[in-house]
């Protein structure tokens, strides 16, 4: 909450969102057929004023809603997909455009809400995937991939569950395209307009919302910044830190 | 001549001959007894004869008698002069009278019984000159000879002679190329010129060192030296960079003759061509004084292209640029992103976040000449910088650095960047009070100077689809967000907005020895993935920030004009070519008036150069001949590029080992079964005597039938014919 509410008071550097079509970030929310696909609909605020608040990264608050036939979709790096239920499979085109889209630099952040392993979007999602990037799998980022260092050195994992302790994404060579997680970083991060968070984190309360927050920073500055706090330099101050 | 007996070659199988024989006798015996009643005795004879005489006709035609005649011939052997013409057989002879070559043409032509003249009375005698080449001669060009070519290679001279030469006669110092394992059956008979025993040179016999070497890499040159008639003597050998001494080593010569070795290293620093030279003092009473020196050329290359690069904050231009970058292996980058400015909150302690000191005062200040190329991304320099920072960025773009900043809210910092020392350097200056503008989105068109400029003439590199490159550029995604400056009048607009009024977007130029570029957007990644929208690939943008940066680093792999050296050092004396080649995407039709070349000798004078016809299409061949050694400089200046480029000619005695070596003369006449002869009193009398052995004969044989079909045919039928008219006679038939 605290977080939250900071970034209101404290001048943060200039931002020329006026009436960019594409600023340097936003969320592009993909919106599909079947299942629920907006669970979490003001889950934006919040990270995008903690990302202003925290980094130098220029962002807009107002979140895009695209389909996969939309012709601005290629100009929409970071692609949200979050849901609860089972969807529809996506129409062969529709994975083509996905497969081009992942394939050649665009990112999809994808979120299961419910954390249902094997069920509804979970199991939907994991077909999906496997139809658009075969040959590749989701697996189990480890702790040494930079989504856990592009920021914060992420310790402890957040959400508004606590299903899995990791984060999962499909890596090709040195760059995830793909990175999925079933703890509802989403729900953390809604409020409604009067700054109230929406749901609750459980088990752990409001330190699992603040990871949850971090971890929605490092998702963001990773897709930004690709595999950048593996460049040599980097990498000695990172693990001195990490073994403070 | 012998006349042997008659031999027969019986034209069917002896025994089906003496069958017929028998058959035929018998069948006239029978006619004989048959007739005996009816004519008598007499003419039963007659007819029998007849009959008897024609079977013994046919079957001596089938026995095929012939006489056989032999005649004995002998040749008379042909001798071979081989007489070295390479560059050690101008040496002088001790006294200093003449040159070796000169005593062996004396040998050979002067005096009442000269070689030649005794030889030719008896023998056939072919003379030959040897160096670079075999070349027959005739008599008269013997006195004519000089000694200009290259070690002489024997082995293949004698395989080349063999056939028609029984013996052959080299007159040589021995400074040859021998082969063993290919000496032939034909006996040389060898003569010395030149005195080891007095004979004192000291020469850089080999030098080992790349051609190419690589910048901030050690690179070592290993020096061979030789010398004849020296003992117990120290050596200073020197390694200079045009002219400037870079290194010096002493060496110690102790055999006599002897070889040693010493290996210079260094790390060359700057890219480029070096002119080096090695060299060994004079010594008293050397005798070739040119074989002190040798000159080398070294490539100087970067291995990697560094960059350095700054990024204002994350977003998709840096990511995207970061991709093309990390996309060529040739790069090394490294890169820092400004993730948190002094104004962002960090809500927890230092240990919990990956952030990094920015190290502005290592990189700006002690680092930066290391670095090919610094790129300030959408970067507020302002929080960072300090002026002696910023001064360093000029230095090191003037010096021969490059610097290109992209575009962004924070790039030109209100201005505050047209005031500084970067300033002085951009090739674009900030004219508007809004400085930055995001909206409406814009589309980009190439200048007529972008059309013909190598960042974005992609030539052959690129033909997806058929659209021209200006129309490929036009159809390129609109921009967001562009930075409102004006090109200098010294500067380059490559790219510029193609609606309303006109802004430059790629904007380059030259400062000092470095080169400067302005991309004034940080919307280039909608290039990228527009491109891939529309169903193509990466390759178009990924090549343009390559070529970008090949650009900026003056990677000669993107001049518009290349220079091809000989692959083995020129030599003086020798017409020497060097390919003059434009790039895909010149205009193929540039005409050869607008292509202009000049060759300066060491000595900085302009020589005659002359320009061939080259098959290869967009090429060029320029032809001089070097009169000494030293480094030569080729400059060629065309409507699309200039380029200069230098080159080593070795001098006519550079490298030269002029010493005797008699004992490789020994060694080719013992494994060829002749004669090493240094006393020449009795060398007409040791090659006569090999000639003597090497003399051939053979018999001549003649076979000289005894019957002609015609005759034989005749005869027969003559006797049958009368057979049959004394039968009708008689009145048999």
């Amino acid at each position: 909450m605290a977080v939250g509410l900071m970034g209101g008071w404290i001048p943060s550097w200039p931002k020329f969102a006026l009436g960019s079509l594409f600023p340097h970030f936003f969320f592009a929310q993909l919106k599909y057929r079947g299942g629920e696909w907006d669970p979490n609909p003001l889950f934006a605020e919040a990270i995008v004023e903690e990302l202003e608040l925290r980094t130098s990264i220029d962002a807009r608050k107002a979140r895009r809603v695209m389909q996969l036939s939309d012709r601005d979709l290629f100009f929409c790096p970071f692609l949200y997909m979050a849901g609860r239920y089972e969807f529809e499979p996506f129409t062969q085109q529709e994975r083509e455009v996905l497969r081009r889209f992942l394939t050649y630099g665009g990112f999809l952040f994808a979120e299961d809400t419910v954390g249902a392993k094997g069920f509804g979007f979970d199991q939907a999602f994991r077909r999906e995937m496997r139809a658009v990037l075969p040959g590749y799998e989701l697996k189990r980022l480890s702790s040494e991939h930079s989504v856990y260092q592009s920021f914060y050195l992420i310790g402890s994992f957040g959400g508004r569950q606590r299903v899995n302790p990791y984060l999962e994404g499909i890596t090709i060579d040195n760059w995830t395209p793909v990175i999925y997680s079933q703890n509802d970083l989403s729900g953390a991060w809604s409020r409604d307009r009067f700054g109230k968070w929406l749901h609750a984190c459980v088990p752990g309360g409001e330190p699992q919302r603040k990871a949850a927050f971090k971890m929605g920073i490092n998702i963001i500055v990773y897709s930004l910044t690709s595999d950048y706090k593996r460049d040599v330099i980097h990498h000695p101050f990172i693990k001195r830190r990490q073994n403070l | 001549m012998n006349v042997n007996p008659i031999t027969i070659a019986p034209v069917f199988p002896l025994w089906l001959i003496m069958l017929l024989f028998c058959l035929a006798l018998a069948q006239a015996a029978a006619q004989c007894v048959k007739s005996w009643t009816k004519l008598g005795p007499g003419r039963a004879l007659v007819i029998s004869l007849l009959r008897f005489t024609a079977i013994v006709v046919v079957v001596i035609f089938a026995l095929n008698p012939s006489v056989v005649t032999r005649k004995e011939h002998r040749i008379s052997p042909a001798i071979a002069i081989i007489v070295d013409t390479s560059k050690s057989m101008g040496q002088s002879v001790a006294g200093g009278k003449a040159s070796r070559l000169g005593e062996a043409k004396a040998l050979l032509m002067e005096g009442g019984s000269s070689l030649i003249e005794s030889l030719s009375k008896k023998y056939e005698v072919h003379v030959y000159g040897l160096a670079d080449s075999l070349r027959p001669l005739e008599f008269g060009d013997v006195a004519r000879l000089q000694a200009a070519g290259r070690k002489g290679d024997v082995s293949a001279a004698l395989r080349a002679i063999s056939d028609r030469n029984s013996v052959a006669v080299l007159l040589s110092d021995g400074n040859v190329k021998w082969n063993e394992s290919q000496a032939q059956q034909l006996p040389v008979v060898s003569v010395p010129f030149g005195d080891p025993e007095t004979y004192q040179d000291i020469l850089i016999k080999g030098i080992s060192a790349p051609s190419i070497a690589f910048r901030d890499r050690e690179v070592t040159i290993d020096v061979t030296l030789k010398n004849y008639g020296y003992t117990d003597l120290t050596l200073p050998v020197l390694l200079k960079d045009s002219g400037r001494l870079l290194s010096a080593k002493n060496i110690r010569v102790q055999t006599n003759p002897g070889e040693s070795s010493v290996a210079f290293s260094f790390v060359p620093s700057e890219v480029g061509q070096k002119n080096l030279s090695v060299s060994i003092p004079q010594q008293v009473g050397e005798r070739i004084v040119d074989n002190n020196q040798v000159n080398l050329s070294i490539k100087v290359v970067r291995d990697k292209t560094r960059i350095l690069m700054v990024s204002g904050n994350p977003s998709m231009n840096y990511r995207f640029m970061r991709t093309a970058l990390k996309s060529d292996p040739s790069i090394d980058l490294l890169s820092f992103v400004i993730l948190r400015t002094p104004s962002d909150i960090l809500n927890v302690r230092s240990y919990e976040q990956s952030l990094i000191p920015f190290p502005v005062k290592t990189l700006f200040l002690t680092e930066l000449t290391n670095f090919d190329l610094l790129i300030f991304d959408n970067f507020n320099y302002a929080l960072y910088l300090r002026p002696e920072h910023l001064e360093s960025i000029r230095r090191f773009v003037e010096d021969g650095g490059s610097f290109a900043m992209v575009g962004g809210p924070n790039l030109f910092d209100e201005g505050r960047y047209g005031l500084s020392p970067i300033g002085d350097i951009l090739p674009v200056r900030f004219v508007e009070s809004e400085f930055y503008r995001r909206d409406p989105s814009v589309r980009v068109r190439l200048s007529p100077a972008g059309a013909k400029h190598p960042i974005l003439r992609f030539g052959g590199e690129y033909r997806e689809g058929d659209a021209g490159p200006d129309l490929l550029w036009r159809e390129m995604s609109p921009l967001d967000g562009v930075n409102l400056m004006e090109a200098k009048k010294s500067a380059t607009v490559l790219l510029e907005t193609a609606q309303g009024i006109t802004w430059p977007i790629l904007t380059v130029s030259e400062k000092g020895k470095g080169r400067v570029l302005a991309l004034t957007t940080d919307y280039a990644w909608k290039w990228y993935m527009g491109m891939v929208a529309s169903g193509k690939g990466n390759q178009l943008y990924l090549m343009f920030v390559h070529r970008m940066v090949r650009w900026l680093t003056k990677d000669p792999s993107l001049d518009l004009v290349q220079m091809i050296l000989p692959e083995t050092t020129a030599s003086t004396g020798q017409e020497t070519d060097v390919r003059i080649r434009f790039q895909d995407g010149v205009p193929s039709r540039i005409s050869d008036a607008a292509v202009s070349f000049s060759v300066f000798n060491p000595e900085g004078v302009k020589i005659d150069s002359k320009l061939k016809p080259s098959p290869q299409p967009g090429e060029y061949i320029v032809s001089f001949l070097p009169q000494n050694g030293g480094i030569f400089r080729i400059k060629v200046e065309t409507p699309v590029g200039q380029l200069e480029e230098s080159m080593v000619v070795a001098g006519p005695l550079e490298g030269l080992d002029a010493g005797p070596a008699h004992d490789r003369l020994q060694k080719i006449s013992t494994s060829t079964g002749g004669k090493y002869m240094p006393r020449k009193d009795e060398l007409t009398k040791q090659i006569e005597q090999y000639a003597q052995k090497a003399e051939k004969q053979f018999v001549e044989e003649k076979r000289v039938p005894l019957w002609a079909t015609a005759f034989v045919m005749a005869v027969v039928l003559a006797l049958l014919s009368s057979e049959w008219y004394l039968r009708r006679r008689w009145g048999l038939i």
